[in-house]
């Protein structure tokens, strides 16, 4: 059951939707600040996996070795179709960063002091940032082949993004103007120069720009019919990344190493396995087992009781990290004549139990979330700890409720002066198991507070143009989210998400002008702008975080090193993440 | 020959009523093919959605009577299109096909031979020992929910004593081939849904087999077959079974329509991928190119199995003729 929401996971994951039509934007990753022409953070002309060769902390050293055999272990929910479009949400999973790399990896859960994303050059070898914002010019590495031999160059870069406008389908992070974005072209430069233009300031599309595209062959991809790219099969991939897809069957796809990979140099070979399978599983049951049976070593699955199933069966080698990327949170809808009463909101959110609900409704894997919205640990340089208040004080949400004029009746449930009670359903999704727990404890605790809820399941597709057209009271919900706090807060509070994203239907002149000068503004400022926006969360609960959403992810050290850890988090670790996965497949190395 | 019109035109009438159930019930289903795409992206751009609308034929602002003559149109060619997924409908559906004739077909027969040679016999030894003891347990068993059968069975065979594979139509390392191991392999993934399958649906053969028998061997040539000397067997084999199989025979022949259905809930318990584990994931997916394509095949699939029956009643059993 849980197994729905991992899937609808790695969808949403493999797509990281813009916000919805022109909302979502990207990261300040690259942004250097006002006047700015110097080169990205972290930009070098060094090989991204070079870093690898070095031991490290903890982990077991890398001899330069190429061998071994390392298999996924990820419930995809269906067999493989053994299509490799990169371009298709049902099967990007299995091509991108495998087989299609982009121009650049943006680390969603690794930031600078500055509070960016860190960035690690990838096909290009740079980029650079106009001073107003508005144009973003990539140099693209030299010396890349295809794995069919042809040399990657600018052209390619240039036709993939001029593909994504051709075939709207395609373009879904809504990059182009003529599909809601606010790119207006993609040119060569030179020879091995891409500049890109905005039609307005659009640092927050650095992201989904150098990040989210895998760049596809002009010399394959170009003879095809241009309006129908969408639908290719792509059964044989020709692309630039550290894996070639060997063979493919409905239940396995082999990959071998790419021997001629960009990456690689005489001293150090890259990637360094030299197999990876990567076995379809219909059900999460089958996909468990595997893992603990130790038939796999890089897990994205969701383990109950994991210690005592998983780890305990080997603890020297087996590991598991779930970090924080999100906020599952309630959205009180702000139509709502009581919910509209931030007296209520509060209580709300003083009368939860969020260590609790964390504990009893996600087993502890998923930590309690706070009020201000920022991602802890992952955000805390994002993160005001002078404006959180988020506590657990049912005395204090009795006194926040009868300030505001609302007396308990004999019920024990607080009603308005005009007889009106604090009585709400909650929307959710059936089929999320951990969801119903956790709203169980948090029915508990709001009914213990004067609040009465009861829960209504409802199937994805009832429940998301529910929640868009505000046809509910409080809702249990997530966003996608981005690689920093500023996507997830813009998704649920800009006005111009109602209708889509901003299920609170949560309406503020001055939080849209925070929003859009966001995208101008220098890393500094855009801190300020984001503890400002914290203050909103604090003061006026238009949503209420109750616990942060984890991505599962298990890692078997007998025969592989190199893994992301907490201390290391250089990449997204479950496999689904792309194009996180091929940071991760340059990383690995055997370790026997 | 009039018989045979009358059945061929009844055949028609009843395909095209099914198209056309079939055409509309998706379509009042909450939600539809783009909302489900939609609510998977999470905030794909407008634009984006639109095309994928008009892809998936969804939400077009074209008149559904024309839709619905394109649909038919469709059926009559087989053509269905792409599902969700970007596959040929028909590739994805003949991919699935074999596991699901295979572990599906295959125990259909198995169960309809078992059940009904038991039922045989126990009719004939009435009051013997078979007799009280399989009937009755095979009944109650047959009365237990489908998934529970297979997940006592998993629970046993797979998960505490690992006899058996847990899920799956072979192993990890194995590669499609002719070759022995890799057939082994098959066979061993499909012993646990087979297994279920078969004691889930042997009772029921066996209840109306043993009650047919029952009433045949009362008959006056049973009677006069065993005054004529003939031996048991021949009595029993030749005499009664072969007058009291013919309704069962009816019921297998139906029976091995539904197998096309696959069977949703044995699949789904043992993620083996055939037809049932794809029409399930066709429809919590709203993937309406492949339910179409799926409910058209197993309409046919049962329509012509009853058909089959038909005229094979009508050839054993003359007096059918005029019904």
């Amino acid at each position: 059951m849980r197994g729905s929401r991992l899937f609808s996971l790695v969808i949403a994951a493999s797509v990281i939707a813009a916000a919805c039509g022109s909302s979502t934007t990207s990261p300040s990753a690259s942004g250097t600040g006002p006047g700015a022409t110097a080169t990205v953070p972290g930009a070098s002309t060094t090989s991204p996996g070079a870093s690898a060769a070095s031991p490290t902390a903890s982990g077991p050293i890398n001899s330069g070795k190429i061998g071994g055999k390392l298999v996924i272990d990820n419930e995809s929910g269906s067999t493989w179709t053994c299509q490799f479009n990169p371009y298709n949400p049902s099967v990007s999973g299995t091509a991108v960063g495998f087989i299609y790399e982009p121009l650049e990896f943006v680390n969603a859960l690794q930031t600078n002091t500055d509070g960016s994303n860190k960035v690690t050059p990838w096909l290009a070898s740079a980029s650079t940032w106009s001073p107003d914002f508005k144009t973003l010019t990539f140099t693209i590495r030299d010396g890349v082949n295809w794995s069919d031999g042809q040399p990657f160059s600018a052209a390619d870069v240039v036709y993939t993004f001029n593909a994504l406008k051709a075939d709207s389908a395609l373009d879904l992070n809504a990059l182009w103007s003529a599909d809601g974005g606010p790119l207006t072209s993609v040119a060569l430069q030179g020879s091995n120069q891409v500049v890109f233009t905005f039609s307005g300031p659009a640092q927050t599309y650095f992201f989904y720009v150098a990040d989210q595209i895998p760049i596809i062959p002009q010399h394959i991809w170009s003879k095809l019919d241009q309006t129908k790219l969408d639908t290719e099969a792509d059964t044989s991939p020709v692309g630039t990344g550290p894996y070639l897809m060997s063979n493919c069957s409905q239940n396995n796809i082999k990959y071998l190493r790419n021997p001629n990979y960009w990456q690689s140099t005489a001293s150090h070979p890259v990637p360094q396995i030299a197999e990876v399978d990567y076995p379809s599983f219909l059900s999460n049951t089958p996909a468990n087992l595997l893992l603990a049976e130790g038939q796999a070593q890089w897990g994205a699955q969701y383990i109950p009781n994991i210690d005592s199933f998983y780890v305990a069966k080997d603890p020297a080698h087996r590991h598991y990290w779930f970090p924080a990327v999100l906020n599952v949170a309630l959205f009180p809808n702000l139509n709502n004549p009581l919910l509209a009463n931030v007296a209520v909101r509060k209580a709300i959110s003083l009368a939860i139990n969020r260590a609790d609900v964390s504990q009893r409704g996600e087993s502890g894997y998923e930590p309690p979330a706070n009020q201000t919205g920022i991602v802890l640990p992952t955000y805390n340089a994002w993160y005001d700890k002078t404006i959180d208040t988020t506590a657990f004080d049912v005395a204090k949400a009795d006194q926040t409720l009868e300030s505001a004029g609302f007396t308990k009746g004999s019920d024990g449930i607080y009603a308005d002066s005009t007889g009106h009670k604090l009585s709400f359903t909650i929307k959710t999704i059936s089929g999320y198991t951990d969801w119903d727990s956790s709203l169980t404890v948090i029915t508990q605790e709001l009914q213990a507070a004067g609040i009465a809820v009861t829960v209504q399941d409802e199937d994805t597709t009832v429940y998301t143009p529910d929640l868009q057209k505000g046809n509910f009271q409080l809702a249990y919900g997530e966003e996608t989210g981005g690689p920093l706090p500023y996507y997830e807060l813009r998704q649920m509070l800009l006005s111009s998400n109602i209708g889509s994203t901003n299920y609170s239907q949560y309406k503020s002149a001055a939080v849209d002008t925070l929003f859009n000068n966001y995208a101008s503004a220098s890393a500094a400022d855009q801190v300020g702008i984001i503890h400002q926006i914290e203050q909103v969360m604090v003061n006026e609960v238009p949503v209420i975080p109750v616990v942060e959403g984890v991505d599962w992810y298990q890692y078997d050290t007998t025969d592989f090193g190199g893994w992301p850890t907490p201390d290391d988090p250089y990449a997204q670790p479950p496999v689904w993440a792309t194009p996180d996965n091929g940071v991760v497949l340059t990383h690995l190395f055997p370790t026997n | 020959m009039r018989y045979v019109a009358r059945r061929m035109g009844l055949f028609v009438l009843t395909l095209w009523a099914a198209l056309t159930v079939n055409f509309l019930i998706p379509r009042l289903m909450p939600g539809d093919e783009a909302t489900a795409v939609l609510s998977r992206m999470k905030g794909v751009n407008p634009a984006a959605l639109h095309a994928l609308q008009v892809e998936f034929g969804v939400n077009t602002d074209q008149n559904i009577v024309v839709t619905y003559l394109q649909y038919l149109g469709n059926c009559l060619t087989g053509q269905f299109g792409l599902t969700a997924a970007r596959v040929p409908v028909m590739t994805d559906i003949l991919d699935k096909l074999p596991w699901t004739l295979g572990l599906v077909g295959v125990t259909t027969v198995i169960a309809f031979a078992i059940g009904t040679m038991v039922g045989v016999v126990s009719a004939w030894r009435r009051g013997g020992r078979l007799d009280s003891i399989l009937p009755p347990l095979l009944f109650i068993v047959s009365t237990l929910p489908v998934f529970f059968v297979a997940l006592v069975l998993l629970y046993v065979f797979a998960v505490t004593l690992g006899w058996l594979p847990l899920a799956s139509n072979y192993g990890l390392g194995s590669t499609p081939s002719l070759s022995l191991a890799f057939t082994w392999d098959v066979i061993v993934h499909a012993i646990l849904p087979a297994a279920t399958l078969i004691i889930v649906t042997a009772g029921s053969w066996i209840y109306t087999m043993r009650n047919n028998m029952v009433t045949t061997l009362a008959e006056d040539y049973v009677r006069m077959a065993r005054a004529k000397g003939l031996p048991g067997w021949r009595i029993m084999i030749d005499y009664a079974a072969r007058n009291a199989i013919l309704p069962n025979l009816t019921g297998f022949a139906m029976q091995l329509g539904y197998v096309l259905g696959g069977s949703i809930l044995v699949e789904y318990t043992f993620s083996y991928p055939g037809l049932g584990y794809l029409f399930y994931t066709g429809t919590t997916d709203h993937d309406l190119p492949l339910q179409s394509a799926l409910f058209l095949v197993y309409t046919l699939a049962i329509l012509i199995c009853v058909l089959i029956a038909d005229f094979a009643s009508a050839l054993l059993d003359p007096r059918t003729r005029d019904a």
